[in-house]
């Protein structure tokens, strides 16, 4: 096995032309460093990303950047992820509650893998984009089209993430972000992520209710009978517990983790607390 | 085989590693430096635990390879930055009953002392998200929590005596 570590992506990009699906990219190794009983025979290249520039959060014109190996504590920090507009992304974090693991595990990383994870479910509720990397160029994709199912993702052989890209969310939004786990170190069992946006007389006029790690699929899924509930209409108590109640149309996945019933229940729970909270978020 | 320079607690070990050997496991069976546990190798149980340019990692879940130029700090260290002396968190430990086996202690004790240092006087329960990622298999939690927190205190008041 070989081991590089570019300092430029035209060299990462040949290395990752070089070596095809032999290649594996690196970041905080959280994932691989777990993995490595399974995955190091099958690897000929490890290829480490750290040193590429892509550790950065900025704000332009269309919204929010976040650098690929970006750290969810630098994420927890950032003054434009901890609060505000973004502030969602923090609250995310704080909810994989080992710092150690924080300091390590990069948003690339996270939106790799499709499963288990929570910053994805976040990323869909805020319509988030995926900037992909390679010799042959650059492409945009949408944070629902990129996960194609259990840890299986859209990238191409050559090809490597480089950047989340979160557009402006409309004024009046707010956010919402729950989970479910055993404890602090397990990995979430449900989570959801909800954003609400309100017109000018108070009405719902954009409504994101997604759930992640429970679904069927294995990928996060938007729940369009919750979403619907909620549109153009004034968000009470009652039509919060409504569109959690339709969330059912998300088909939970049966597990030795947790059977399919308790996480669709648990699915319901977490939408309507994370409802509240976007509720109260809105600003 | 790669060969790569190690600084750990501001020593330099030249050492052969594979690119998937993790950190842990070289400081431990090539450094020799046995302070840091292994319990789980997969980020779960946080004995691991040292500082990698001042923060604290699972050293099971980085290559070895990939800690070259980093400043690796581990429980060998503490002494070492406390002038030699016992280091607060260690002398609560012992004071406090912070620990039976003694396996998780060195994990728990960089957590501790990173928190400490960056925040001098935590709420219990700011000391509970801090250690959030160790397991305890002896089940001292109350011990350890206690210990932090008496550590925190003798640190301060001789912060303050200065
Ligand atoms: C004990 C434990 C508990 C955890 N709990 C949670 C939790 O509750 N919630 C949560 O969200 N996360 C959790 N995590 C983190 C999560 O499971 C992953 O480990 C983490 O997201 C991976 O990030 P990384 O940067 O370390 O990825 P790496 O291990 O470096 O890489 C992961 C995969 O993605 C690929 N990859 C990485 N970056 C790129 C890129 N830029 N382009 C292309 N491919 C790339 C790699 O090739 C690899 O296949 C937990 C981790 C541990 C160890
Ligand atoms: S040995 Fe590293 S976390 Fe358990
Ligand atoms: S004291 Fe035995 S594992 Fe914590």
């Amino acid at each position: 096995m070989e081991y590089y570590s570019p300092t430029d992506l035209n060299e990462a990009y040949s290395l990752l032309d070089k070596y095809g699906e032999d290649a594996i990219p690196i970041a905080g190794s959280t994932f691989y460093m777990g993995h490595r009983e399974e995955l190091f025979d099958e690897v000929e290249a490890v290829i480490n990303i750290k040193q590429l520039g892509l550790s950065y959060i900025r704000q332009d014109d269309h919204g929010l950047r976040i650098g690929a190996t970006t750290t969810l504590n630098e994420i927890f920090a950032h003054e434009l992820t901890s609060k505000g507009t973004f502030g969602i992304l923090a609250e995310t974090v704080k909810e994989l509650n080992i710092n150690e693991v924080r300091n390590m595990a990069t948003i690339g990383g996270e939106v790799c893998i499709a499963g288990e994870v929570d910053m994805p479910t976040t990323l869909l509720a805020y319509d988030a984009n995926i900037v992909i990397g390679g010799s042959k160029g650059v492409r945009e994709m949408s944070m629902a089209d990129f996960h194609i199912g259990y840890l299986n993702n859209a990238l191409e052989p050559g090809e490597m993430v480089l950047e989340v890209h979160i557009p402006q969310p409309p004024a009046n939004t707010g956010a919402g972000f729950a989970k479910f786990e055993r404890t602090a170190a397990d990995l979430p069992i449900v989570n959801v992520a909800t954003r609400i946006s309100l017109d000018n007389a108070g009405a719902c006029a954009e409504a994101r209710v997604v759930a992640g790690a429970a679904t069927l699929s294995g990928v996060p899924e938007r729940s369009a009978a919750a979403e619907a509930a909620l549109l153009n209409k004034v968000i009470d108590d009652t039509l919060i517990e409504t569109a959690a109640v339709a969330s059912g149309d998300i088909e939970c996945i049966h597990d030795f983790r947790m059977s399919a019933e308790i996480r669709s229940l648990w699915v319901k729970c977490g939408i309507e607390d994370a409802l509240q909270r976007a509720v109260a978020a809105v600003q | 085989m790669n060969a790569i320079n190690l600084k750990i607690n501001n020593e330099h070990y030249d050492v052969s590693v594979k690119p998937h050997w993790s950190l842990a496991y070289v400081i431990r069976e090539k450094v020799g430096l046995t302070g840091t546990k292994t319990g789980c190798e997969m980020g779960t149980c946080g004995s691991c635990t040292l500082l990698l340019d001042g923060k604290p990692v699972f050293s099971c879940l980085r290559m070895a390879i990939d800690a070259q130029g980093c400043d690796i700090r581990t429980i060998e260290g503490v002494e070492e930055d406390n002038n030699g002396e016992l280091h607060p968190l260690q002398e609560a430990f012992i004071q406090d009953h912070g620990m039976q086996c003694g396996f998780c202690t060195p994990g728990m004790i960089i957590a501790a002392k990173h928190l400490l240092e960056h925040n001098p006087d935590p709420t219990e329960r700011e000391v509970r998200e801090a250690i959030g990622g160790h397991l305890c298999r002896c089940g001292t939690y109350i011990r350890i929590v206690r210990s932090i927190l008496n550590a925190a205190e003798t640190m301060r008041n001789a912060q303050a005596g200065q």
